[in-house]
């Protein structure tokens, strides 16, 4: 009983080497004696008589495998070559692109990433509101994204130049964001200390209730005292209006005078 | 016996501190903060009011960049006659008097 299927097996696998000729590779994709002399076990779990595990496996008689091989009849897709591929679909607005300097390139060149300008200074920013100061945060921030970003390409591409134009570029930017640091502790701290004062001013009332702030010359009108001090209190007012200018709560950044100079001038 | 070269060349205090200076229990950390508690089993739950969370807020419209052209020579503040400078806590409420007063 064991040796019919090896016969069989032999007299095809002839009649195909005569018919084919000098073809020396596998013909059979899967061995047929298996299914013929015995319940099909995969490898490493059959335990017959003779323990063999290749009974009838031969590799000049191109029998194949005893197991079935997990492959299908199915003809197999052949590789298309990249250019005759669809065109990737990705989102025009997707957030990552905020990573690239621009969607050409992995890095900018060198000579892109020295055109910048000097970092702010903390005096400048001291004019700026809370919201812009917020703002200009996160904008420094996607710029060291993308300076990191291009590190990274540059590191891995070992392209060998542009370190020093980054480092640079990340200098300036690192100092905006400790001017802006130094600029919201001030103000704090500012905000602390005035927090105190206001306590033993009398125009100022921090309880709760009724207006917080009373000017004095409405309930000092007769007094000749507070026509004295006003003229103490303003100068200090025109000061501040001078030298903090538009930092009310509905400042548009788009009128800042400095952006239009800014813009027009080269950023060397 | 001689210590290791880093210790022979310079003094032993310029090197950083590390765990194996101090005695056990010492928790260098990194600076980061824990985001949840450890439990009795050796679990961890996140505890997610102490996860942080940085909201950008939208920068439609916003001009600014973190550079300022070299066009424009840096400025520095004038605040003579007050010691504090932009630190004065009478400048701060004054400009609160004549500009918001109310919050």
């Amino acid at each position: 009983m064991a040796a019919m299927p090896l016969r069989a097996g032999r007299q095809a696998t002839t009649g195909a080497c005569q018919s084919i000729g000098v073809n020396k590779q596998q013909t059979a994709s899967l061995s047929t004696t298996a299914a013929l002399w015995k319940r099909h076990v995969y490898k490493g779990a059959r335990d017959n008589a003779d323990h063999s595990k290749n009974r009838g496996e031969s590799a000049l008689r191109r029998t194949g495998t005893r197991w079935r091989l997990s492959m299908s009849d199915e003809p197999l897709p052949k590789p298309v070559p990249r250019d005759q591929l669809p065109p990737i679909e990705t989102d025009p607005n997707h957030g990552l692109w905020e990573f690239f300097a621009n969607r050409k390139t992995v890095a900018n060149p060198p000579t892109e990433d020295a055109k910048h300008g000097r970092s702010w200074t903390v005096e400048e920013l001291r004019h700026k509101s809370w919201d812009d100061l917020h703002r200009l945060w996160w904008v420094c921030v996607k710029e060291r994204n993308r300076i990191a970003t291009a590190n990274w390409e540059r590191n891995k591409s070992k392209l060998g130049f542009g370190e020093s134009e980054a480092r640079e570029r990340d200098m300036m930017v690192r100092g905006t964001m400790k001017a802006i640091k130094h600029v919201l502790t001030e103000r704090y701290y500012a905000w602390e200390d005035a927090v105190k004062l206001a306590e033993k001013d009398p125009e100022v009332n921090l309880s709760g209730d009724g207006p917080t702030f009373t000017p004095r010359e409405f309930f000092e009108e007769d007094q000749e005292a507070a026509a004295l001090e006003e003229p103490a209190v303003s100068p200090m007012g025109e000061a501040v209006e001078q030298t903090e200018p538009g930092t009310g709560a509905t400042l548009d950044p788009a009128t800042i005078p400095s952006s239009k100079p800014q813009s027009e001038a080269p950023r060397i | 016996m001689q210590p290791t070269r880093a210790l022979l060349g310079m003094r032993y205090r310029k090197l950083r501190l590390t765990t194996k200076d101090i005695n056990k229990g010492y928790y260098k950390g990194t600076r980061t903060g824990s985001m949840g508690r450890h439990t009795k089993k050796g679990g961890y739950i996140i505890e997610w009011h102490k996860v942080r969370t940085y909201v950008c807020p939208p920068l439609d419209g916003f001009k600014l960049t973190p550079f300022v052209t070299n066009n424009m020579p840096r400025t520095f503040g004038q605040y003579s006659g007050d010691p504090l400078g932009p630190k004065s806590p009478a400048l701060y409420l004054a400009r609160w008097k004549a500009e918001n007063g109310l919050d």
